[in-house]
């Protein structure tokens, strides 16, 4: 009897555990926004302000949807801001400077930063270039690019706002947001595109010997990526209205703090889950806003960031992965 | 009997991983002068509670006295100091470092002074050591790296022994030892004997137990079951006592009629990889075909060359049902084959996923619906099913694998393959480092599988079930074929070994 009541103690403990990993990312999120909700008066939840965050969340949630089948397999990709910077070029040039309809354009960013994003992806692949390595080089590539196109271009080129008024609407912005969020989810976590790239994060041997080709769908996931990239480019592109050669800058770090924020697991895997990384892109941006809303001078607001982020880290991230029998701990 | 010393008592040891509760209220007393074997099924606790003793892992409540004091070690280090030494289960050395090293590893203040690290003093004590146990021609300043496996192995040995310890606890380290380690381990064990030091031994093999220990103690989901000693340490008491039941006598399959049809269902033809040159071998519908060898006569590359994991250089495979040739495991899986690899954990499963995440992933594109759409309900019933049919004990499908035990971490592969329709299984090593209760049921399984005319390849390093399952038995040495035995009543291991030694 007394065995019994140990055994259901244990169990017990173990189910609140899990739970608590679950919400903790969620409790993150609603702590955040309601302490700023306080200390900005309420001001952080005016419709100007909303707006204002709609379009930041865009560009960071937009790339978290193709990023979080990358980072499920244990890959990743550093190049992805000066793709994205690359792209935003060609789709300005495309549109401004050859006149070709926006659809084109459009395509044209998808088309540059799917090509990038597969050159990471066969590079890593096909060569056995580790992804940090291969995805640097295109980094590298992509922002000489950028750079010698932008200066052989005569500097920025600048946008017809007029003709892009609808692309900046909120609304048309959420809608798009809501469409992909709900259509990578759906990849993700209901078919095989997402439950292989788990599967290999966990173990790519034993997807291999089950007669799944790893690389393939590596590669897929990478081609996912490219494509979100390619459309956030796109409507980054419109609301700045110019594109100079630091476009797009930075866009790489901002989706490892949403991975680390929403507790994805750094190397993939079967705990990875799709809200995980959405939900930390979400929670960064509002972290951001909230911070020079409160009137935080800009340039300590990456410093507090930093900070902040330590610790939630430290509360958030399950050690016990890291943790393994090593001769070390003799 | 004459009184023995204690040496090390355990007073109501628990610890609990999670959930599981793996070790509850054990009570041990290791004498001078004994060898006490821990015995019980995966995950019944002996790995535990040894680790727990040498300090390699914490103990939940209860206590630990050694010569009657207070005994609780911080680390193995400390352990070690206290006169407790464990040659660990899987730890293995660093391979970048050299050999002394290795043996002196978290113990190099000792032999600092002003932060700089005497290793000439630290080679000499090394070599020393090995000289003792009888390993002189590893040389301590050697590269970790350039030590074949086995010599690997004696590395770890020599590092239990650094601090002349009192008890030493060997944690199955014989799984991994060929015959000069295995010598170099007996001869350390009765020389620890000798000395009225002390011994705990864990091992799966009954009869290397037998030969070994005076005392056994038998575990079983975390609590003792019985203490035997002398002359009661028989196979029968300890199968029993292990499973909790009498074993059934057809551990093997019970018929000797070796049968199958004519009806090749897969052919290597020429093949070459690695060790394993221009060989030939045909498979039969209904067949169990046993391949044993020496884990290096190239039986496991022959097992990878079948399932298209490495290409042939020469010939080719054929799976003869569909004609089609295995060019690599996705070729294969379409053409209805299975393998389950010898290394369970690195290959076979997906240790940070949940049960029934491993069981589907063979079987995504059976699960796919229109648009691709995997409904988690089915995954659920798909993995619910088999979890009933392979009797895996697990508190759900949601468990992860790495908390289960070897044996059902080896039912939830066969699990997987299970669940698409198969006809040709290659199965490597599929009884490896399993206990002997999931064992009696992975050959019941393996002859049902005979029975519904799939084709079966065993490959196993161990006799005993080679001989008792198999239809035909190819043997293999140095990548070639040396004999093919076929099922007679008078097939003895002492038949076989002639043609893979």
């Amino acid at each position: 009897m007394e065995e019994r009541d140990i055994q259901k103690e244990l169990e017990n403990k173990a189910k609140r555990k899990e739970l608590l990993m679950n919400i903790l990312p969620f409790a993150g999120l609603i702590l955040i926004t309601v302490f700023f909700i306080i200390v900005t008066k309420g001001r952080i939840l005016r419709v100007d302000n909303l707006a204002n965050l709609v379009n930041s969340m865009f560009t960071i949630t937009l790339a978290s949807c193709g990023a979080v089948f990358v980072y499920a397999h244990g890959g990743l990709d550093f190049s992805i801001g000066s793709t994205s910077g690359l792209a935003q070029f060609i789709c300005i040039f495309m549109i401004m400077k050859l006149g070709l309809p926006v659809p084109l354009g459009i395509l044209g960013a998808v088309f540059i930063a799917m090509a990038a994003c597969s050159i990471v992806g066969l590079a890593s692949i096909k060569l056995h270039i580790h992804p940090f390595v291969a995805s640097l080089c295109v980094k590298n590539i992509t922002a000489g690019l950028l750079s010698v196109l932008t200066q052989k271009a005569g500097g920025q080129i600048t946008l017809d706002y007029s003709r892009f008024k609808i692309f900046n609407s909120v609304w048309l912005k959420g809608m798009v947001l809501v469409v992909m969020v709900g259509l990578g989810f759906y990849l993700f976590e209901r078919t095989k595109l997402g439950k292989i790239q788990k599967a290999i994060g966990g173990n790519s041997r034993t997807v291999e010997q089950a007669g799944i080709s790893v690389r393939k769908y590596k590669m897929l996931a990478y081609m996912v990526l490219g494509f979100c990239v390619g459309i956030a480019a796109f409507f980054q592109m419109t609301r700045i209205g110019t594109v100079s050669s630091s476009s797009g800058s930075g866009l790489e770090f901002d989706i490892m703090i949403a991975m680390v924020l929403g507790g994805f697991p750094m190397s993939g895997g079967s705990a990875a889950k799709f809200r995980q990384f959405v939900l930390g892109g979400i929670t960064m941006t509002i972290l951001t806003n909230g911070l020079t809303m409160w009137g935080l001078d800009v340039s300590y607001v990456s410093l507090v960031k930093g900070l902040l982020l330590i610790v939630l880290v430290s509360v958030s991230y399950d050690r016990s992965i890291m943790k393994q029998v090593s001769i070390i701990s003799l | 009997m004459k009184e023995a010393q204690v040496f090390l008592s355990a007073k109501d040891i628990c610890k609990a991983f999670g959930p599981t509760r793996a070790l509850v209220d054990v009570n041990i007393e290791i004498a001078r002068g004994e060898v006490h074997g821990l015995i019980g099924e995966n995950g019944s606790g002996k790995s535990t509670f040894s680790s727990i003793a040498a300090g390699a892992q914490t103990k939940d409540s209860g206590d630990f006295y050694i010569d009657g004091e207070l005994y609780s070690p911080k680390n193995m280090t400390d352990a070690q100091n206290h006169g407790v030494s464990m040659i660990v289960q899987e730890m293995g050395t660093i391979p970048t470092i050299s050999v002394a090293s290795n043996i002196f590893a978290g113990r190099l203040e000792e032999f600092t002074k002003f932060g700089i690290v005497n290793f000439k003093e630290i080679n000499r004590r090394a070599n020393e050591i090995l000289q003792q146990i009888g390993a002189a021609d590893i040389k301590a300043e050697t590269m970790t790296y350039r030590l074949n496996f086995e010599d690997r192995k004696i590395v770890e040995i020599a590092r239990a022994m650094v601090c002349d310890p009192q008890l030493l606890i060997v944690d199955e380290t014989t799984t991994a030892l060929a015959h000069k380690g295995r010598t170099i381990l007996y001869r350390l064990i009765e020389k620890m004997k000798e000395e009225n030091k002390c011994v705990i031994f864990i091992s799966h093999d009954l009869d290397e137990l037998m030969s070994v220990c005076n005392v056994v103690t038998v575990l079983r989901d975390g609590h003792i079951i019985d203490t035997l000693f002398g002359e009661d340490i028989t196979l029968q008491s300890m199968r029993r006592l292990m499973v909790g039941r009498d074993m059934a006598d057809n551990y093997f399959r019970s018929d000797y009629e070796g049968s199958y049809s004519d009806e090749v269902v897969l052919e290597a033809d020429n093949v070459t990889y690695g060790i394993v040159e221009k060989l030939n071998l045909q498979l039969h519908r209904g067949e169990i075909l046993g391949l044993g060898g020496l884990s290096a006569c190239g039986m496991h590359e022959l097992g990878y060359i079948l399932f298209g994991i490495a290409k042939t250089l020469t010939g080719k495979v054929v799976n003869r049902i569909t004609g089609k040739e295995i060019t690599s495991p996705i070729v294969a899986t379409a053409n209805k084959m299975a393998y389950i690899s010898k290394e369970r954990d690195k290959e076979g499963i997906i240790l940070n996923a949940t049960i029934r995440d491993n069981i589907t992933v063979p079987s995504f594109d059976l699960l796919s619906g229109p648009m691709g759409f995997i409904s988690t309900k089915n995954e659920e019933k798909l993995a619910e099913e088999q979890i009933k049919v392979m009797s895996i004990k697990c508190r759900n499908s949601r468990q992860r694998v790495s908390e289960l035990s070897g044996g059902n971490k080896q039912k939830v592969v066969f699990a997987k393959w299970l669940a698409r329709d198969c006809d040709v299984f290659i199965l490597d090593c599929p009884t490896r480092g399993i206990d002997i209760g999931v064992k009696a049921a992975m050959y019941q399984l393996i002859y049902e599988l005979k029975k519904q005319g799939k084709g079966v390849i065993m490959i196993s390093e161990e006799l005993p079930e080679l001989i008792g399952m198999s239809d035909r038995i190819v043997l293999m040495k140095d990548g070639k074929i040396t004999k093919e035995i076929a099922r007679d009543k008078s097939v003895t291991e002492q038949t076989v070994i002639d043609y893979i030694i």
